[in-house]
């Protein structure tokens, strides 16, 4: 039944595109990943005029994720860093955006529901007591280690629109969606979820770089303009550095593009961070930058423990 | 390590060996036989020249082999060999394992021999799974690597022995349970690698501290930023008793901050990676104050002492300790630690400008920051200039002269000038500066910029809409102010939408539609019981704070608004639903003011002056907010004096001042009280108003009275300038004052 769906999905989708592409075996898993497809939905969603309550790809991407079909629902997360980028960067020019309204609020709308609205906690450990990986001598006192609650997303309330106070709310929790589903998405959502970040921070990472080559890269990054910054509460900041921390770490740097992409996004938002003297943020990109850095230094220099070392005498 | 790299090192005369039972033949022998492509022969060579069995002599050959980098011919070696069947031999049969418990000694010389073939066998399945590894065939190696593991369990069902264990078979088991999951890994198998990790660190394999440690770290990066779910561990290695994080970020704070402390113990070395990673998962937890104990507890020496300092003080900040924060500060930019840091410079900079008296000192680290911004930190120079209209603004408030005052407002002004010219496109820049030209009552530039923040935050933020309804609000434009705030209504939450609510029951009255007014606040205060029934107590911190109505205002916004109409039946009806509220209230609530804001109320309507007495007797530590308890003492100071009691009054007043000296309020409310006392006290009142308008030169009641006690001195010029000042202020007067929302 999923199939016939995704088969019906792929069909309304080619009669939005221009270039109709050519049917396909297995049409979810190419809505997902075929390049093509892609790329002309993201030209779409950028083109100036999209976003508009009677956008046909918005209503695609909205119609698409209510079938409640979970292949389905992953092609619609997959650009949800091109919707939500150009959403927030377009919220300033009063345009009509009813289109992007619609597809994140199914996306918050389905996140309240499998949350049953309930907040996400982390409890601190308090290595006084035992856990399963390590041994304490301490009497312990049972139970005593909610004191150091974490709340890491509030709960949520539905929302039938957006409004302007709740958007970087109801935005932040579509991408805690999407990291929950970000092992599934292609490498080039998450190249775009990147390049948002730095238009978002508005800031030029990369004069941040330290030392050599620094000019070098200013220069090819110059296209990058100030238009797109935006109010980054921590709302919306916290849920973005969790992806960007998998971007820039999650992926064993299997694809340079993706880890130079992230690279400059972490730097990005590390120098916004600093122009908004925000601690926490400034601390966590902090780190992201600085890991990002120890990673390129220690890339030729690792000593692989798993290899048996070379003896010039073998023996049993 | 390179093998081909190493290998073709060897000619620099050492000869390589392989040796066994005490012979020993050259590599070079039998590799010349491998590179013809004759296993058999080699092998058979081997076997003759050091005396060993089928099996011993493949594992050699397999290790020459991979050694020299052929990991093909490796695994033409090892596919020789059936290792299964070897792994099968070794295990202890079940008469062998219930007699090993009788016979201790038996099963000792057992295992002990059992060792040596076991380690030759395991070895040689793990360079076949490194073999597979190398050759991309990853599924495979990583299935070679588990039967690694999974014959260790078999063979060792107690547990490797840590007393006796043969080193290089220990060798090989490490190093299988370091690969097994970096395997999975790249095969791509997520949750195979969680298994994996909690294996490695769940079942003992005798490793040791360092390669722990590395699966740990590995591990806990895993957790951080695969994004895959680990979900918790399986019940079978919970301990009765013990911590079991139950998501990923849990796990990998615990894994972190057990590398922490062992490396506090000196078990392993330093590794700034962890530290890195626990930054990043606890300051987006937002716990940056457990962060700020890990900071504390690492020896001297690791860092540099100024960035611990600095780091510790983002971590305090971070939590709203900015006493804590600044002294760390003002340590790690001494002159002779690292002065020009500018990240401390703008981090001081900014905590001092929250505060009036240490403004002055923010203007310095402001200026030094300024001044540092040059090369690739130019671009936070505007951040700069904008710290240093934020304390020149600040200071001013607690300059000692008019000049002084108005020389440091320009002076702001002009930074916040200049700062937007360096960042046109930061809102809170708007925000300030919209502020602080409606605080010097230019009130169109400061519309303008009310406006272009609301544009540029898109509405987003309520302190936008608020201080658009008062720039409005001071312009006399109540409708359009009305209008401001229904959209803010229309943007907002029911439970974001306390502070508008009231902003608008304040227009109302602005407006003299009184009945209007009271419906908004009954509104209000239907809004605020309903927000306190409904949180719950998982929501953040920030997310009160934010949204929380002050209901002690409610109460007295509507305590004054009733009053002013002499509605004293509607008074007593509101007055009742108050009492039950304080029934219901005085188990649930701890706002105390709240409670005494109704009897205030309650006071009021029967014109009953016993409050003086009522304040007395409850302790001033019962009221919870300082701000509350000015308004209560205030308040029972207005009624004495509403009924001739001066005297009474003043103490009232004089109480209030005591608390907070500064409170512009009272002091205008004491200073008008001196000037009805009579010559005598005039001076004392004209230094009190004039005192008032150091600190709010805006305060048209201030200007008032001030002339009224000029008038009385005789100074009638003096006099005409003050009401002047009052009446243009009155033209330009807010509904409620700026700095309530800066």
């Amino acid at each position: 039944m999923s199939d016939t769906k995704a088969e019906t999905a792929y069909k309304s989708l080619s009669s939005i595109l221009t270039n109709t592409p050519p049917s396909s075996q297995n049409p979810a898993s190419s809505l997902l990943y075929d390049p093509e497809i892609s790329s002309q939905v993201s030209a779409l969603l950028r083109h100036p005029n999209s976003g508009a309550g009677d956008d046909n790809l918005c209503r695609w991407l909205y119609d698409t994720f209510q079938s409640s079909d979970p292949q389905l629902q992953l092609v619609v997360v997959r650009f949800l860093p091109m919707i939500a980028g150009v959403y927030l960067s377009r919220v300033t020019l009063r345009k009509p955006l009813a289109g992007f309204e619609a597809v994140l609020l199914a996306l918050y709308s389905h996140e309240t529901t499998s949350r049953k609205g309930q907040s996400l906690t982390v409890n601190v450990p308090d290595l006084s007591h035992p856990s399963i990986y390590h041994e304490s001598k301490a009497p312990s006192k049972n139970n005593a280690t909610d004191l150091n609650l974490a709340v890491i997303s509030p709960s949520l309330e539905p929302h039938g629109t957006v409004r302007s106070t709740r958007r970087a709310r109801i935005v932040g929790v579509a991408l805690e969606l999407y990291y929950s589903k970000i092992p599934q998405m292609p490498v080039g959502s998450k190249i775009e979820f990147c390049e948002f970040c730095q238009a978002w921070a508005g800031q030029d990472g990369d004069m941040r770089k330290d030392g050599n080559g620094g000019d070098e890269v200013i220069n090819q990054k110059e296209g990058i303009s100030k238009e797109g910054r935006i109010p980054l509460p921590w709302e919306l900041l916290q849920p973005v550095l969790r992806v960007l921390g998998h971007c820039l770490l999650g992926s064993n740097k299997k694809n340079k593009e993706l880890y130079e992409a992230a690279c400059c996004a972490s730097r990005s938002l590390y120098a916004r961070s600093l122009h908004d003297i925000n601690p926490n943020a400034i601390l966590a990109t902090g780190s992201l930058v600085r890991l990002a850095k120890m990673g390129l230094d220690s890339q030729n220099d690792q000593v692989d423990h798993t290899e048996v070392p070379w003896t010039r005498v073998i023996s049993l | 390590m390179a093998d081909s790299g190493e290998y073709e090192g060897d000619d620099d005369g050492s000869v390589r060996e392989l040796c066994a039972n005490g012979a020993c033949m050259k590599a070079a022998e039998v590799e010349a036989k491998l590179d013809e492509g004759n296993i058999q022969e080699a092998e058979s060579s081997l076997r003759e020249g050091l005396s060993l069995n089928f099996e011993e002599a493949r594992a050699l050959l397999g290790r020459l082999e991979y050694q020299r980098g052929n990991v093909e011919g490796a695994l033409r070696v090892f596919d020789g060999i059936d290792l299964h069947a070897a792994i099968q031999r070794l295990q202890p049969s079940f008469s062998e394992k219930s007699a090993s418990k009788k016979c201790r000694s038996r099963s000792d010389s057992h295992v002990s021999v059992s060792q040596h073939a076991a380690s030759l066998v395991l070895e040689a399945i793990y360079l076949k799974s490194k073999s597979l590894q190398k050759l991309g065939r990853l599924t495979e190696a990583a299935n070679e690597c588990k039967s690694v593991l999974d014959a260790v369990e078999r063979i060792f069902q107690q547990g490797i022995p840590d007393a006796q264990v043969d080193n290089r078979l220990q060798e090989t088991v490490s190093r299988a349970v370091e690969l097994l999951p970096e395997l999975w890994k790249q095969v791509g198998c997520d949750h195979d690698a969680v298994a994996a990790y909690r294996r490695a660190l769940l079942s003992q394999w005798n490793l040791d501290n360092e390669c722990c440690a590395r699966i740990q770290k590995r591990f806990a990066v895993f957790l951080l930023h695969s994004g895959v779910e680990a979900g918790p561990p399986s019940l079978g290695s919970q301990v009765e008793g013990s911590y079991v994080p139950k998501n990923n970020l849990e796990e990998a704070i615990l894994l972190l901050l057990i590398l922490m402390k062992k490396y506090h113990l000196g078990k392993i070395k330093w590794d700034p990676a962890v530290m890195e990673h626990l930054t990043y998962a606890l300051s987006l937890c937002s716990q940056t104050s457990i962060l700020a104990k890990q900071l504390e507890e690492i020896m001297p020496g690791v860092f540099l002492r100024s960035d611990r300092w600095n780091a510790l003080a983002l971590c305090y900040s971070a939590i709203g300790h900015n006493d804590a924060a600044l002294n760390l500060l003002r340590k790690s930019l001494h002159k002779h630690e690292r002065p020009n840091d500018l990240m401390a410079l703008l981090l001081a900079a900014k905590i001092c400008c929250e505060d009036c008296h240490l403004a002055a000192e923010g203007i310095q680290y402001a200026r030094t920051a300024l001044s540092n911004a040059q090369g690739k930190d130019e671009h936070l120079k505007g951040v700069g200039l904008r710290m240093l209209g934020l304390c020149l603004g600040r200071h001013a408030k607690v300059s000692s002269s008019d000049y002084e005052r108005s020389r440091l407002q320009s002076e702001a002004l002009k930074s916040l000038d200049g700062a937007i010219t360096f960042e046109n496109n930061n809102a809170d820049l708007f925000f300030d500066l919209g502020v602080r030209y409606a605080e010097q009552r230019n009130l169109s530039t400061a519309l303008r910029y009310a406006k272009q923040y609301i544009d540029a935050t898109g509405g987003s933020v309520l302190k936008g809409w608020k201080l658009l309804a008062l720039v409005l609000s001071a312009q006399q434009r109540f409708s359009e102010a009305e209008v401001v705030t229904d959209a803010a209504l229309d943007e907002t939450t029911k439970w974001e939408q306390g502070p508008i609510l009231r902003l608008k029951a304040k227009l109302k009255i602005a407006q003299a539609l009184p009945m209007d007014a009271i419906e908004t606040y009954r509104y209000l205060l239907a809004l605020v019981q309903a927000q306190r029934k409904s949180f719950g107590p998982l929501r953040s911190l920030s997310q009160i704070e934010d949204d929380k109505v002050n209901e002690f205002q409610v109460w007295h916004g509507l305590a004054n608004l009733y009053s002013g109409l002499s509605h004293w039946k509607d008074v007593a009806i509101c007055m009742g639903k108050a009492r039950e509220l304080k029934a219901y209230s005085a188990e649930m609530l701890h706002t105390e003011g709240k409670n005494w804001n109704f009897i205030l109320t309650y006071e009021i309507s029967n014109l009953n002056l016993h409050l003086l007495h009522a304040w007395k007797v409850t302790s001033l530590a019962s009221f919870n907010e300082l701000e509350d308890l000015y308004v209560y003492v205030m308040s029972t100071g207005v009624m004495h004096e509403e009924c001739g009691q001066t005297h009474e009054a003043l103490r009232a007043y004089i109480n209030a001042l005591l608390i907070e000296p500064s409170y512009v309020p009272c002091k205008v409310l004491v200073g008008s009280l001196f000037s009805k006392l009579g010559p005598k006290a005039l001076p004392v009142a004209r230094s009190l108003l004039s005192d008032a308008l150091r600190i709010e030169p805006t305060n048209r009641k201030a200007w008032y009275y001030l002339g009224l006690v000029h008038k009385d001195d005789g100074r009638i010029a003096d006099a005409a300038d003050c009401f002047q000042a009052a009446s243009m202020l009155e033209e330009s007067d807010p509904i409620e004052s700026f700095s309530s929302i800066a």
